[in-house]
């Protein structure tokens, strides 16, 4: 399954970046055009549906077999807890280890979301500092960019038990992956200053907003050399999207959600946890019976819940097969589209794309004309809302703040590029939802639409 | 709304002679029995499923209810989320609230099981000690029958953070409220022994094994009255099966599960937090980006997840109130009938119940006959497992270890539910499958490892 990508980092061989995969034979059995509109028929229509990357999407095979999974256990739930769930929990984590090339399942546990992982990964880290292994002040290092939801947790369980944090800022637009690498290594010494460790540095394998593919194998070997204790990757979008080999990509802790870009249907994520060979005094924070008998069975019994879209990654499994290539058949044609229509748009609208097209993977950053006059994460936020609500368009919008006075990157216009929206490609997508994106903003710009007249 | 005494209180009149009660009519569109076995036909209809206790039951237009929801979200999940998913919780928050007559929407807040709730309410104690807000020792006390996930829960916040745990010893079998007064009484003076606070006593509304009704509003006074900082109560057994009148127990802090017998879908609780100085330190373990906005709205988003159990409460209610009484009315006579079944057990076997009727909700212990030879934890699980497989029989055991001097000990007691899908024949089959393994000298020895 893992093959190398290039666009993770490690050493560049130059190579072009369409790594030469055989050709699989297309089978009269591949997924059709129509088969593929009929899985995901429930999706609104009249919605240019332009938004893969936030919540993913969930094929109807899929949904079907999650909903026998739920009707499995309310038909008799005893005997399922007690003969059904453990080795239906085993064996999607059994096909997670293989599809990521982890040594051993034990590495491999299934909780809710990265968001769930990271709250695993700081409370150990928490503890690390109440117990008094760490020093006060030893370092967290994490992205500028990292997702909300990591840098909140990191305020709840990092800074109140002792520890500092540091925050890297990684430069955006980008050019290439040594600005990242070099941004890093100086984020890296600030956290070591004054002979602090640095426990932990949280990396994201794609950012969210604003949306790039990092090297992240580059970056876990820089943490490597600069003595950095553990590392966490933070992969929300990353399985089924980019190549995943945790081996090859070194981190100690590595989480993505198979809901996002996988076709499983909300929730479900996997954390690897790289074997040690002491106790890793990783924890879920929802505490069952199960306690002290490893991560991967603490997480999969934390109560009585519904786990059937833990149980239902097979299924989603077999649903990937069934295209031309499988996942990797999959993840290329998303890339290739995506990038297409990210140029395409460009070119209509006289911006830029946020990263060149090897620093993205089924997502990329596409800048909105200045003419929009977006100044302000609000003024994005309204945008996102307007275009929803007025042209049927599903797209986040990140707003970029103007580095310096007459830095940064400008449209045909000469006006400052301060919007970026994040176009996804997925299987269900067509080249119409983009060109109807396309227009929306074409039409806003003639017509003087501007956010401040947003109320 | 929940009344201690679980009659219905009826508006007065101004000035004239009351007229009598009305006499709830039984309204034509009451749920009869055929539309009762139609909304649970999708249970295995083989097995006589007497343990609604530990994994509860959802309606069909409940679990149809919960697809539309999931529906929606799978539709355009971007809209729903900025648009309808919070109202959506807001308004199942404020049907929890009015049912358990809580003063505030804001002391309510949605998790997904009991299991959830006591790591929300612990973590805050760890950090306590962590904080040295609190001293090393400082006691947190629970019941010695205290559910296995909080038992842990205790181990991984508290113990883990310095803290001392004291159990409550209670007897069982048990037969009155005041043996479970007193041990608890004797636990809080060994919790303050050495001058150390009790900063928490964990305190169960229904233990789950045994299963025990326990007096709690009694237990929290005095709590109260000892100078215990905060008080947990357990209910995950609670809303559906014993009244839950948030007020009237007085605690700081309780939890239930509603897919236990309040008929949703797996899985949604309630842990309602009184409203005090405190219930700013509540969070909720897994940290979104609403950390720091209050309890209530950091649980009702944690990152991208299936929300829509928690969604469907408003049409739980619209269920529950199909029946005769409301969810009153169902408690009233699930309780009736499953002490009338455990009796017609008991009697059939020549055993006791586990504690007076009284003591018990929808779920009562009936003593097994000594001769099956029950000896161990072990032994009533595969007992259990044998009844399920050759009798097609569901109903957990619990494994009462004998005292000293016991003559023909009862060692084995079977908790058997009652919930509105259950028949009489449920329990004629239990009665007559242990009667069957006792005319046939069965033991548990002779059951495989």
């Amino acid at each position: 399954m893992a093959g190398d990508d290039p666009r993770n980092g490690g050493s560049s061989h130059g190579h072009s970046n369409h790594r030469h995969v055989a050709k699989k034979p297309k089978l009269s059995q591949s997924i059709s055009e129509s088969e593929i509109r009929a899985e995901f028929s429930h999706h609104a229509e009249g919605v240019a549906r332009i938004n893969n990357g936030s919540f993913g999407s969930c094929p109807a095979s899929v949904q079907s077999a999650h909903r026998d999974w739920q009707l499995r256990f309310l038909r008799q739930p005893d005997e399922f807890y007690f003969n059904i769930l453990k080795d239906g929990i085993l064996r999607s984590r059994t096909l997670i280890k293989a599809l990521i090339n982890a040594d051993d399942v034990e590495e491999v546990s299934l909780v809710d979301n990265a968001t769930t992982a990271a709250a695993i990964v700081l409370q150990q880290v928490s503890r690390g500092f109440a117990e008094s292994r760490f020093k006060p002040g030893d370092t967290v290092v994490m992205l500028h960019c990292a997702f909300q939801a990591v840098k909140k947790s990191i305020q709840a369980y990092v800074t109140p038990a002792g520890g500092s944090v540091i925050e890297v800022e990684l430069p955006f637009p980008v050019s290439s992956k040594e600005e990242i690498i070099d941004a890093f290594k100086l984020g890296l010494d600030r956290g070591k200053r004054d002979g602090r460790t640095v426990r932990l540095a949280i990396i994201d394998h794609i950012t969210s907003m604003p949306s790039v593919l990092l090297p992240v194998k580059d970056l876990v070997r820089v943490c490597r050399e600069e003595g950095v204790e553990r590392v966490f990757v933070d992969a929300a979008h990353a399985i089924g999207s980019v190549n995943v080999d945790v081996k090859e990509i070194g981190a100690d802790f590595y989480v993505s959600n198979l809901h996002k870009w996988f076709f499983c249907p909300p929730s479900v994520a996997f954390l690897y946890c790289r074997k040690v060979d002491f106790s890793n005094d990783m924890h879920h924070p929802v505490v069952s019976h199960e306690y002290g008998n490893g991560l991967p069975i603490e997480s999969a019994w934390i109560g009585t819940r519904d786990y059937s879209s833990q149980l239902v990654v097979p299924s989603a499994v077999e649903f990937v097969e069934r295209f031309e290539g499988g996942v990797e058949g999959i993840m290329r044609w998303n890339h290739e589209e995506v990038v297409k229509m990210g140029k395409m748009l460009v070119e209509s609208w006289g911006t830029n794309l946020g990263s060149p097209q090897e620093m993205c993977a089924s997502m990329i950053m596409v800048g909105l004309p200045s003419r929009l006059l977006i100044s302000s994460t609000e003024d994005a936020s309204k945008l996102r809302s307007y275009i929803r609500e007025h042209h049927g368009v599903e797209v986040p919008i990140h707003y970029q703040a103007p580095k310096e006075e007459g830095e940064g990157p400008r449209d045909k216009d000469g006006g400052r590029i301060t919007g970026y929206a994040r176009i996804s490609h997925q299987v269900y997508n067509t080249a119409e939802d983009y060109y109807k994106f396309r227009d929306a903003v074409t039409e806003l710009v003639e017509k003087n639409f501007t956010c401040r007249l947003i109320l | 709304m929940a009344s201690p005494d679980g009659n219905h209180r009826h508006p007065e009149t101004n000035g004239e002679a009351k007229p009598p009660a009305p006499k709830k009519q039984k309204l034509s569109t009451s749920i009869t029995d055929s539309e009762i076995q139609s909304e649970f036909s999708h249970h295995d209809a083989s097995v006589a499923r007497i343990n609604n206790g530990s994994f509860g039951s959802c309606p069909q237009s409940i679990i149809s209810a919960q697809q539309r929801w999931q529906l929606r979200f799978l539709r355009q999940p971007d809209s729903f989320y900025f648009n309808d998913l919070k109202a959506g919780i807001l308004e199942s928050r404020e049907f929890i609230r009015s049912l358990i007559n809580a003063d505030d929407v804001s002391e309510v807040s949605i998790v997904d099981n009991a299991t959830t709730a006591a790591a929300v309410v612990l973590q805050q104690i760890a950090w306590g000690f962590t904080e040295g807000r609190f001293q090393k020792g400082d006691v947190a006390v629970m019941l010695h029958y205290a559910y296995g996930a909080v038992k842990k829960s205790m181990e991984a916040y508290v113990t883990r953070a310095g803290g001392r745990v004291v159990e409550v010893q209670l007897p069982f079998p048990v037969s009155s409220k005041e043996e479970i007064i007193t041990e608890f009484r004797r636990a809080l003076e060994r919790g303050k022994e050495n001058g150390q606070r009790i900063r928490l006593a964990v305190i169960d509304h229904v233990t789950s094994m045994p299963s025990v009704v326990i007096p709690v509003k009694e237990l929290v006074k005095i709590c109260r009255e000892e100078d215990v900082d905060q008080v947990f109560v357990d209910a995950a057994h609670g809303i559906g099966c014993v009244d839950v009148d948030v007020k009237e127990i007085g605690a700081d802090f309780y939890t239930s599960n509603l897919h236990k017998w309040f008929f949703s879908p797996p899985s949604v609780a309630f842990l309602y937090c009184r409203r005090s100085a405190k219930l700013s330190d509540l969070h909720h373990p897994v940290v979104s980006h609403e950390y720091g906005n209050g309890l209530a709205i950091e649980s009702a988003w944690i990152g991208t997840r299936d929300y829509s159990a928690q969604l469907v409460v408003p049409s739980v209610l619209e269920f529950v109130n199909r029946f005769e009484g409301g969810i009153e009315g169902i408690k009233k006579r699930n309780h009736e009938q499953v002490v009338r079944m455990g009796e017609m057990l008991a009697k059939s076997w020549g055993t006791q119940l586990g504690c007076p009727p009284d003591m018990c909700s929808s779920m009562v212990m009936i003593g097994l006959p000594w001769c099956l030879g029950i000896t161990s934890e072990r032994d009533t699980l595969k007992l259990r497992v044998h009844l399920r497989d050759r009798f097609a029989v569901e109903v957990p055991i619990y494994y009462r270890a004998p005292k000293e001097g016991e003559v023909d000990p009862v060692t084995g007691y079977a908790r058997i539910s009652h919930q509105v899908y259950n028949k009489v024949e449920d329990y004629e089959r239990f009665r007559d499958a242990i009667n069957k393994l006792v005319g046939d000298k069965f033991t548990c020895a002779s059951l495989s490892a």
